[in-house]
């Protein structure tokens, strides 16, 4: 390639060809000069990255503005409509909590609902297993999509029953979808193995237990003294009377 | 790779064939459509909304540069490749050391990365930025107009209370410099290799 200029015809060719703007004739011919020519060929190419490198800055610039216009716009939607939504939000607030507080749950589903905290999930890349289904059903259960997980799971659980990360997890899936039996009994089973879930599992089966009523069934854990849900435990259990 | 071809847009699908003519109206379209989707993502690990705007203007060029090196894979649907590549862009933001502190929960695999997104493609906007980072603002004023905006040198020497002739002057010398730049890149990427 000529290290100096490129002279204006061929250039201004080249940016026809690269911008479209050359005729079925002119283009056929011109094809025929690059299949025939090295250094043309090379030529174009780089014009063709110049003619991108440009229109990429003029892309940047656009898209700030498109983003600066629609931030814009939000902010004026705010200033009148939002206003008089703030208003009827209040209000509407207002109304839920009154409803909320004649309606609210029993003191063991709320105690529930305060201390379930769903398991984030496990690191794909570090996954207890190399199957990709199992890695897929990670994602989509940590993206909140739990009928895709369960559904990746559960034939997995099949095959291995007695898995206990399968068996965590799915007791999960479980209780966010109000299936707390099948959870209990998945939760049962990993609670009386030796794995790094026994312990959360216990946990987990606690809440059930106080969740569904069974007082004697949650004691029956003996998480009292537990070091890390010990505090937690005595605290629900004063709450519930015990 | 070399590409000799130019892309033929007849091919293309509209929302494509908009965006290789650069057409604000299809961007500002797909902008509105798909931002909310990634400003949600990004929001729910741990951003703020001007991060969501950051890896989501990265995404749609990423999109676009991939239409205009002709390397989009058929059928390929937008709003997905965006969500995607903005998702990718912003775990690798999370994971960078700068945010170490940050508490990452969510999707923690090692991403798919878009089928149709060429894995050199992100390095090549790198590089284009760079050689547009080279030219001074007159030459941006008139190539823009007339690469980015497909204006002809008529309304850009009107625009800008010139003759066409020194318009097409001015576009032939910036082009020129950056034909230049690039020459001292390619020798400096040759002396390294």
């Amino acid at each position: 390639m000529n290290k100096g200029n490129l002279d204006r015809v061929t250039f201004e060719a080249i940016e026809a060809y690269v911008l479209d703007r050359m005729s079925t004739v002119e283009r056929t011919a011109f094809e025929q000069r690059l299949a025939n020519d090295t250094a043309l060929r090379a030529e174009l190419e780089l014009e063709r990255e110049n003619i991108h490198a440009v229109e990429l800055g003029g892309l940047s610039s656009t898209l700030r503005t498109i983003a600066s216009d629609l931030q814009a716009t939000e902010r004026a939607k705010g200033t009148g409509w939002g206003r008089f939504m703030a208003y009827a939000a209040s209000i509407a607030v207002l109304l839920m909590v009154t409803i909320w507080w004649f309606g609210r749950p029993p003191i063991n589903e709320r105690l529930f609902a305060d201390h379930f905290t769903r398991e984030p999930g496990l690191p794909v890349t570090m996954g207890a297993t190399d199957d990709p289904a199992f890695a897929d059903a990670m994602v989509y259960y940590k993206e909140g999509l739990y009928a895709e997980a369960a559904a990746r799971w559960m034939p997995l659980l099949e095959k291995e029953p007695t898995n206990d990360t399968l068996l965590f997890y799915t007791a999960m899936v479980d209780i966010v979808t109000d299936h707390g039996t099948s959870a209990v009994t998945k939760l049962n089973t990993v609670a009386q193995g030796t794995s790094i879930f026994q312990s959360r599992a216990r946990w987990y089966l606690f809440l059930l237990f106080v969740e569904r009523g069974g007082l004697a069934e949650a004691r029956a854990m003996g998480l009292e003294t537990d070091s890390v849900y010990g505090e937690r435990v005595r605290h629900i259990l004063s709450q519930l009377g015990e | 790779m070399e590409r000799t071809t130019t892309l033929v847009t007849d091919t293309l699908p509209e929302w494509a064939a908009a965006l290789c003519r650069n057409d604000t109206a299809t961007l500002r379209a797909l902008y509105k459509m798909h931002f909310p989707g990634v400003k949600q993502y990004v929001l729910q690990n741990s951003g703020t909304s001007d991060d969501a705007q950051d890896v989501f203007q990265e995404a749609i060029s990423v999109l676009w540069l991939s239409v205009k090196e002709g390397r989009l894979v058929a059928g390929t649907d937008p709003g997905g490749f965006i969500y995607k590549v903005a998702k990718n862009k912003w775990l690798d933001v999370v994971r960078s050391a700068a945010h170490k502190h940050m508490k990452v929960v969510h999707d923690e695999r090692s991403m798919d990365r878009p089928t149709d997104v060429s894995d050199d493609i992100e390095d090549r906007l790198v590089r284009l930025r760079e050689v547009y980072a080279k030219l001074d603002d007159k030459c941006r004023t008139v190539l823009d107009r007339f690469y980015f905006e497909r204006k002809d040198l008529a309304a850009i020497a009107d625009e800008m209370g010139v003759e066409e002739e020194s318009i097409r002057t001015i576009k032939y010398r910036c082009m020129m410099k950056l034909r230049a730049v690039r020459n001292v890149i390619r020798g400096e990427e040759n002396e390294a290799s």
